[in-house]
């Protein structure tokens, strides 16, 4: 196995002296310098198509790019992998970085906008739990929210819509198509997928660099052998026994955790393990916010903090760590038993996202169950959730069962 | 449950445990399908579908023992296949 000693211990450097400590604290800013993501080019309430000027812009899905209903042109923002410079210097991260969009919400942000609308001076209300364009009743001009408010429903980044509202159905139904036999008589009966909703659901995109520790035994055989015991025969081992240590460093790019807590809660009672699997997206091709790309499709606001989801990142390291360190196990041919683990995050920077979902859902009434099923819009992956006949389910398991034991019995008859 | 069932049915020669191929059949048919339809134990498999720069695996290994005679094959309580099962957390 690799076995890589850590660097010698650098000589004790003379403590500093306290003019040099205060010269230090001096330069050194005061707190990492979060990244600025605001799109400066748009102010509230007007995204203007850069041709002609008109504010009827909204997401062409076969594009990926926004399009002006005016005059047809199309364009889009730049990406923010590059103009934030996000796919680089992960290694060199120190603390914990927090772009705008990502930024703790505030207890007391009002989930309403009120613009001043600049065709006709109207005041437009906007209600950002809901949507983050509006149209002003006046004048008819688009009306957008740009500016990050503290209330989580602005992120840093937006990832496009890429599959058309069709083939979001299409998927839709032959993942259900292909789940007909046994789904319950009235799932299937009130099953339109046409009625598929397109929102876009707010997640934190995690860079990191950390060290994953640890500890366990591990058993080699040393032998094998079978001994006679009346009529059977029995076989025993002899192994040594063996205490493990690991550890790895390493780094994540573009690691994505729920950033609404509804969605993050996995478990019987729901069934929000079906969007979680049609992670990942291509957030490298997530682009800077503008809330035009939102126009016609519905989104849920963020209402976690990178504080709150602390936890949640380290827990997936340390399972990136072990799944990173178990080549290194093979000799332990008996297996291994980790029994403690550590993971220091040297860094993170931290990124609020919308990443768009196709979202069929059906209320299940007799269990109050709510089923999903979720297209990525980027990449089509599907996964659902498709409630069951119990009776129907029980019937084939019964006839199952019934026919191995007819071949059992048989079996028996003729032995005997 | 299942596998422990069908691992005692074939370390003991009785051909009457045959009789529970049944039983286990009937209950594998149904959990099959009702994994296919509800898919409970899917999740997204972020070790593998991450991109990861991992640096070489330290480490070491120290024999602290042995024994001499077990009839189990392997280690009890092996998790190093289980990324995601939590064990203690150091510091
Ligand atoms: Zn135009
Ligand atoms: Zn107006």
């Amino acid at each position: 196995m690799t076995q890589e000693l850590p660097p010698p211990p650098s000589p004790e450097e003379p403590a500093p002296s306290l003019a040099e400590e205060l010269e230090a604290a001096r330069a050194e800013p005061e707190s990492p310098p979060s990244i600025e993501t605001v799109n400066e080019s748009l102010r509230d309430g007007i995204n203007r198509c850069p041709k002609c000027g008109s504010t009827d812009v909204r997401l062409r899905g076969s594009s990926g790019m926004l399009m002006c209903l005016f005059c047809r042109n199309e364009w889009q923002e730049t990406r923010v992998e590059e103009r934030f410079g996000l796919g680089e210097g992960i290694r060199d991260l120190d603390g914990t970085v927090i772009a705008s969009g990502a930024e703790d919400i505030a207890a007391d942000a009002q989930d309403t906008v009120t613009f001043k609308c600049e065709g006709c001076g109207a005041e437009v209300v906007v209600d950002t739990a809901e949507s983050l364009n509006a149209r002003c009743h006046w004048c008819r001009h688009t009306l957008n929210v740009n500016s990050q408010i503290p209330n989580g429903a602005v992120p840093d980044a937006v990832l496009p819509f890429k599959l058309t509202k069709d083939e979001g159905v299409a998927r839709i139904r032959e993942f259900a198509g292909r789940r007909r036999l046994f789904a319950h008589p009235r799932f299937k009966e009130e099953f339109v997928p046409e009625n598929v909703m397109g929102v876009y659901l707010p997640y934190l995109v995690v860079d990191a660099h950390a060290d994953a520790t640890y500890r366990g035994e591990g058993e080699v055989q040393t032998r094998r052998w079978t001994e006679k015991r009346g009529d059977d025969s029995v076989t025993y081992y002899a192994a040594d026994v063996y205490r493990v240590d690991r550890e790895v460093s390493f780094v994540v790019d573009d690691l994505t955790l729920e950033g609404s807590s509804e969605r993050a809660t996995m478990g019987p009672g729901n069934t929000n393990n079906i969007v979680n699997t049609i992670l990942p997206f291509d957030t490298k091709n997530a682009v800077q916010w503008n809330a035009s790309y939102l126009t016609g499709f519905s989104s849920e606001k963020r209402d976690l903090n990178v504080a709150d989801l602390h936890p949640v990142l380290e827990d997936q390291l340390l399972s990136i760590g072990r799944s990173e360190v178990q080549a290194s196990l093979r000799q332990f041919d008996r297996g291994v038993r980790w029994e403690a683990e550590g993971v220091d995050v040297g860094g993170s920077r931290w990124v609020a996202m919308y990443l768009p979902v196709w979202l069929y859902s059906y209320f299940q009434e007799d269990k109050q169950l709510l089923h999903y099923i979720a297209v990525n819009a980027r990449t089509g992956e599907t996964m659902g959730s498709v409630p069951v006949s119990h009776p129907r389910l029980f019937l084939a398991a019964l006839t199952v069962g019934t026919f191995l034991e007819g071949i059992a019995g048989a079996i028996l008859v003729a032995s005997a | 449950m299942m596998l422990e069932l069908m691992v005692a049915a074939s370390e003991d020669d009785s051909p009457w445990v045959l009789l529970l191929g049944g039983p286990i059949g009937g209950a594998a048919t149904y959990w099959l399908i009702h994994r296919y339809y509800r898919n409970t134990d899917k999740s997204h498999a972020y070790e593998r579908d991450t991109i990861i720069e991992a640096d070489p695996v330290r480490g070491s290994e120290e024999r602290t023992g042995h024994i001499a005679k077990t009839r189990k094959s392997g280690i009890s309580g092996d998790n190093s296949g289980h990324h995601r099962r939590r064990v203690q957390r150091l510091r």
